[in-house]
């Protein structure tokens, strides 16, 4: 499903060089549960952002079922993302002025889906992510545990097989974060590919069969 | 000092095609090393860092070659307003005829404007292939452009400083009127003749578009190109200017005659040049379909219509035909 090799990512600042991501080699089989776990720092977002397409490496290969997402140019990186990748973040980044419902929408615009067919999606993926009853409310008058649901139902809208989730529970208590890793259970359970990257150790109690992958100083520790 | 790299049309003109030129060179020195060591296949750093500079380069590329357009009738405006400081000149056609560099730069620019719609195309195709499959030719075709974008700047400033504001230059009239009974219809044509072609021609370039043969389609482009110019010199002209003597390719740029001039050349050039070079990048990536068919009939309608336009208002008002 997705196959990292060889994967290196530098940021130069003036005339300093900063090894974000050295030599990583990762193989992650369709509907399995990668947990990155490491401190911050330790690369785990850059390594999502590179998964996501969002930012390239350095070098080596990122295969998403063969499609080598690292070197496609901007167009198909973001018709591939939009198709087969859903991204729940940290600070959820959702449009505080606009409803529950508009922001699920959101990721559907540039389909070629009818109207009546969106509407139908966005319901599902808001019943999934549990959020339905406040599909109404702007997402600024959401609270923190509400806001990532309805992040959780922007990334499932558009059914991508791959879940990508960096630090999902940071901004959440134990409460919410616990209803979040239920929503995840769930989720893996319909046989998405998920990856958390993450420092909570709420993760670690997971009932799921996963992989725990720790990362320090930009590498996989064997 | 010249008095023409005072007037505020020529200060504005140089800086900005030098300031283009300077971007173009760093994108021209970039676009070597890329050439030299692309291959899209490998993943390692030196193609990353390549991949990441050819963003670069094309996006300056996109920038400049956008602003060539708008220069380019920048270029037009500046010769006729030049025109008021030049003994003699009437319109641009004194001004470009002011020297020998004129008439080959304009033609340079012409010719520049059709290589820049083919790498527009060129780069069109290769942004929709997921490994750039155009990208080497699409550089061929950036640096072949930089030595003309060089050879148009060189001449440029030749032409401005070899203006002499105190020499004479012929009229319009004197270069296009008076040709001392001298045909000067291409083909030995008389002018029912050319109003012939001309129609024959708008309708084969329409019937080549929409069947895509591309050769016959490119063929017909570049004789419609060449008919209209004599057409519209040598017969609507004198619609515009509803005078049978005025034959002149420039007066119709000015505000006597609405600007009409931009409309109808612009309509010409953009038209025939974009037929031709999506014609030939479609055949040059081996595509079978014309990408922009509409934009050139619509471009091509536009300038047949206002060309006929003139002779029907004529004749409405006064009930004969010059």
């Amino acid at each position: 499903m997705i196959k990292i090799e060889n994967l290196y990512k530098t940021f130069y600042q003036e005339k300093n060089e900063s090894n974000i991501l050295i030599n990583i080699n990762l193989h992650i089989k369709k509907g399995e549960l990668i947990i990155l776990k490491g401190i911050s720092g330790s690369g785990k977002t850059t390594l999502l952002s590179l998964i996501a397409g969002l930012d390239r490496p350095s070098q080596g290969k990122i295969l998403i079922e063969n499609d080598p997402i690292s070197k496609l140019p901007d167009l198909f990186a973001s018709q591939l993302r939009a198709k087969k990748i859903g991204m729940i973040f940290q600070h959820f980044n959702l449009f505080e002025h606009l409803s529950v419902n508009e922001n699920v929408t959101i990721p559907l615009i540039p389909s070629t889906l009818s109207m009546k067919e969106i509407y139908k999606k966005v319901d599902k993926a808001l019943e999934l992510a549990n959020i339905t009853h406040k599909k109404s409310l702007l997402a600024s008058r959401l609270s923190g545990g509400e806001k990532q649901r309805t992040a959780i139902a922007r990334a499932l809208v558009a059914n991508p097989d791959i879940i990508l989730c960096d630090e999902p529970t940071a901004n959440l208590d134990k409460e919410n974060s616990l209803l979040f890793i239920q929503t995840i259970e769930r989720l893996h359970n319909f046989g998405k590919t998920i990856v958390i990257a993450t420092h909570d150790p709420l993760f670690e109690d997971l009932k799921l069969k996963n992989r725990i992958i720790p990362m320090v100083n930009g590498q996989i520790v064997p | 000092m010249n008095e023409i790299l005072l007037s505020n049309q020529v200060i504005i003109y140089l800086l900005s095609e030098s300031t283009l030129f300077f971007l173009l060179a760093i994108a021209f020195i970039v676009s070597i090393r890329i050439l030299l060591q692309w291959d899209f296949e490998s993943f390692n750093p030196i193609q990353f860092t390549l991949e990441k500079q050819s963003y670069l380069v094309t996006t300056i590329t996109l920038f400049v070659f956008a602003m060539k357009f708008f220069l380019l009738i920048y270029f037009v405006f500046t010769i006729d307003a030049l025109a008021l400081l030049i003994p003699g000149a009437m319109c641009g056609a004194g001004v470009i005829t002011a020297n020998e560099y004129g008439t080959p730069l304009l033609v340079l620019k012409l010719s520049l404007l059709a290589l820049l719609i083919l790498w527009f195309y060129m780069h069109a195709y290769d942004n929709r292939t997921k490994n750039h499959l155009y990208f080497k030719q699409k550089s061929w075709l950036f640096l072949v452009i930089f030595f003309f974008i060089v050879l148009e700047l060189f001449l440029d400033f030749q032409y401005f400083l070899a203006i002499d504001t105190h020499l004479p230059v012929s009229c319009c009239s004197a270069l296009f009127g008076q040709l001392e009974g001298a045909n000067p219809l291409p083909f030995g044509l008389n002018i029912s003749l050319l109003l012939i072609l001309f129609y024959l021609l708008y309708f084969l370039v329409m019937l080549t578009l929409n069947l895509n043969y591309k050769l016959l389609y490119i063929f017909s482009n570049i004789l419609f190109l060449y008919i209209a110019y004599y057409s519209v010199v040598y017969f609507f002209g004198t619609y515009i200017y509803q005078l049978p003597t005025h034959k002149c390719p420039f007066c119709m740029l000015q505000s006597d005659y609405f600007y009409v001039g931009y409309f109808l050349w612009a309509s010409l050039f953009l038209g025939t040049f974009i037929g031709i070079s999506d014609a030939l990048s479609s055949l040059w990536v081996k595509k079978t379909n014309l990408k922009h068919q509409k934009t050139v009939s619509y471009l091509l309608s536009l300038f047949v219509l206002l060309c006929t336009v003139y002779i029907a208002v004529y004749y409405l008002n006064n009930g004969v035909l010059l």
